[in-house]
């Protein structure tokens, strides 16, 4: 084997290695968004919203872990993203608080 | 003056901590962007909750099909932008730079798909206001809620498409390197707007569909 095709395996082997990790995410969250689709035909009532909001969230963690790189990321980085999720949750559970309290 | 060398910038003491330092100002930003959206949804989520009648009877009139399509296109754009990232962190400049031009051909095809459904649901008068086809009348809150959700992703995606290009073009004239801290912030964002499109979806296409 000449030293330029050993270099062009090495080369190949790096970009089937780049591709490996996010390729297999990017799998699981086309197989999420089947079964999301799916299920939206399935006549669940009020189970139809949360599942496909369960899945979306599911997806979304995905995003954020795999694509995003969070679980390589510094704590400072995860504090930031979680800070954001935490002022969100904390926006709907006070608006809820008032609208689904109020007597009309 | 080595690539790598050159893409070191002031005050960092190495090309790691860099990356580290955009991430965390994209973070930051992309934490207010979570409020700005979650405002959104909160509002939709209240109004549905008094209506829910009326929201499923309207989520049944959007296009799924270029919903669905849409998804998947996203979805796809987020993988060839995370190859990408990786590639210019291994100075594989060849991957990044094909990675780009497929990560905005993507997201140009999404705009184009976007186009064609606002066409279908402009041609059935589904905008609220005088001869709006549904009814109740809260039916007209969900549509207002669509025009406004998914014009402002939209906006986000085009910002997001315009940056691609052109740090495309910055990396193909060699102006800056790759393996720079420049696709850290790219990547991070566009796959914000990504998952924003994965709550969109669920909230205005599949509700209603049974």
């Amino acid at each position: 084997m000449s030293q330029s095709e050993a270099g062009d395996r090495r080369n190949s082997a790096r970009v089937w290695r780049l591709w490996k990790g996010p390729g297999l995410t990017w799998l699981a969250l086309v197989a999420l968004f089947a079964v999301s689709l799916g299920s939206a035909y399935l006549p669940l009532g009020v189970g139809n919203l949360a599942i496909n909001l369960l899945i979306a969230a599911i997806m979304i963690a995905l995003l954020v872990t795999f694509l995003m790189d969070l679980k390589n990321a510094r704590a400072i980085i995860r504090i930031v993203a979680a800070a954001g999720l935490f002022w969100a949750i904390l926006m709907f559970a006070l608006t809820f608080n008032d609208y689904l309290s109020r007597s009309y | 003056m080595s690539e790598t060398a050159g893409a070191l910038r002031e005050p960092w003491p190495d090309l790691r901590l860099q990356r580290e330092g955009v991430g965390l100002g994209m973070w930051i930003f992309l934490a207010s962007e979570v409020l700005f959206f979650a405002a959104l949804f909160c509002g939709f989520a209240v109004y549905r909750s008094f209506n829910v009648e009326a929201f499923r009877i309207a989520g049944a009139h959007t296009e799924i099909v270029y919903g669905s399509i849409n998804t998947v296109l996203l979805l796809t754009s987020s993988l060839t932008m995370t190859v990408a990232l990786r590639a210019a962190t291994a100075e594989l400049r060849n991957l990044t730079l094909y990675c780009l031009a497929g990560t905005a051909a993507l997201g140009v095809a999404f705009i184009i798909c976007k186009g064609l459904e606002y066409h279908e649901d402009l041609k059935q008068h589904l905008f609220p206001g005088p001869n709006f086809p549904l009814s109740p009348p809260a039916t007209q809150m969900f549509w207002g809620f669509y025009w406004i959700m998914t014009g402002i992703h939209a906006v986000h995606l085009t910002g997001g498409i315009f940056v691609v290009l052109v740090v495309f073009t910055l990396f193909k004239r060699r102006i800056i390197p790759v393996q720079g801290s420049t696709m850290e912030g790219v990547a991070i964002y566009w796959h914000f707007v990504d998952s924003v499109w994965l709550v969109l979806y669920p909230l205005l296409y599949l509700a209603g569909r049974p």
